[in-house]
């Protein structure tokens, strides 16, 4: 499985894509949301999971998720947002744009994990 | 024109202990008033909060500190040398995730920007700064407001 980790903070798309690469996946990067829309649209299989930043320079993470679920060949992507933004109102825009998963900075390897694991992208998991 | 109360010396250490047990796997203690806290050249990380109080959360300390953080937040040894490019970046991240924990306990809604990193030589003043440890290490932690 792929994963695309959109962050400004190189250190931040390292420690993620550590804990993704650990779980078996092969993960892609971009810096922020217009960077990884231009991966997305470009040549190689679509990834199955994005973990995406909210506050960037040039696209946001919000922004990013509503692109996003305008396209139908990119429906398939899992979208969890990473980030500090910690409020419930924050958390509901997300979803309501199309997150399917909310994770606050900072965070635990094992918490990804769990996230991982409840939305069924562990090679364990139950998807429950 | 209401003033909304700004974040307190409390809140922001509240933050910083929660960032390094759980990102830098260290603990982040009161420096003691009387102890000399010194550096000659080091870096120093600031993030915007908007909203009810305006101003910055500003975060200062010796530059091999600032290796040591970002060798800590990336799991690599103290003493490895990482480029400066990528201590900015994880300095920055840490004060980052400090102003969103902030935020989140500030009463009403809060924008947080950007953080920025650069170089300083001068060390603020313990007037206005308080003081954590980062192991023998002090590090300073400044909540500027807006100038009125």
């Amino acid at each position: 499985m792929r994963a695309l980790v959109v962050d400004d903070s190189r250190a931040m798309r390292r420690i993620v894509g550590r804990i993704l690469g650990d779980a078996g996946f092969e993960v892609l990067e971009a810096a922020d949301g217009q960077e990884a829309l231009d991966l997305l649209a470009g040549p190689g299989d679509v990834p199955e999971l994005a973990c995406v930043d909210w506050n960037m320079p040039v696209m946001d993470g919000l922004t990013f998720i509503t692109e996003v679920r305008r396209h139908p060949e990119w429906r398939a992507i899992t979208l969890m947002m990473v980030t500090t933004e910690s409020e419930s109102d924050q958390i509901v825009r997300a979803l309501a744009a199309g997150a399917h998963e909310y994770l606050i900075k900072p965070f635990t390897g094992e918490a990804m994990l769990e996230k991982l694991d409840l939305l069924g992208l562990l090679p364990t998991s139950t998807g429950v | 024109m209401t003033i909304a109360s700004a974040p307190d010396q409390a809140l922001v250490l509240a933050a910083i202990e929660q960032v390094w047990g759980s990102m830098l796997f260290a603990t982040a203690d009161p420096w003691p008033t009387e102890r000399p806290a010194e550096f000659e050249t080091g870096l120093q990380a600031q993030i915007e909060l908007r909203g009810e109080w305006n101003g910055r959360l500003v975060l200062t300390c010796d530059a091999g500190v600032a290796n040591q953080i970002a060798n800590a937040m990336l799991g690599l040894g103290p003493e490895d040398e990482l480029d400066e490019p990528d201590v900015h970046d994880a300095v920055g991240e840490v004060l980052n995730v400090v102003g969103g924990s902030v935020k989140g306990a500030l009463p009403g809604t809060s924008a947080l920007g950007l953080p920025g990193v650069s170089e300083v030589t001068e060390v603020p003043s313990r007037d206005e700064s308080f003081v954590v440890s980062w192991g023998d290490a002090p590090v300073y932690v400044q909540i500027v407001p807006d100038a009125a």
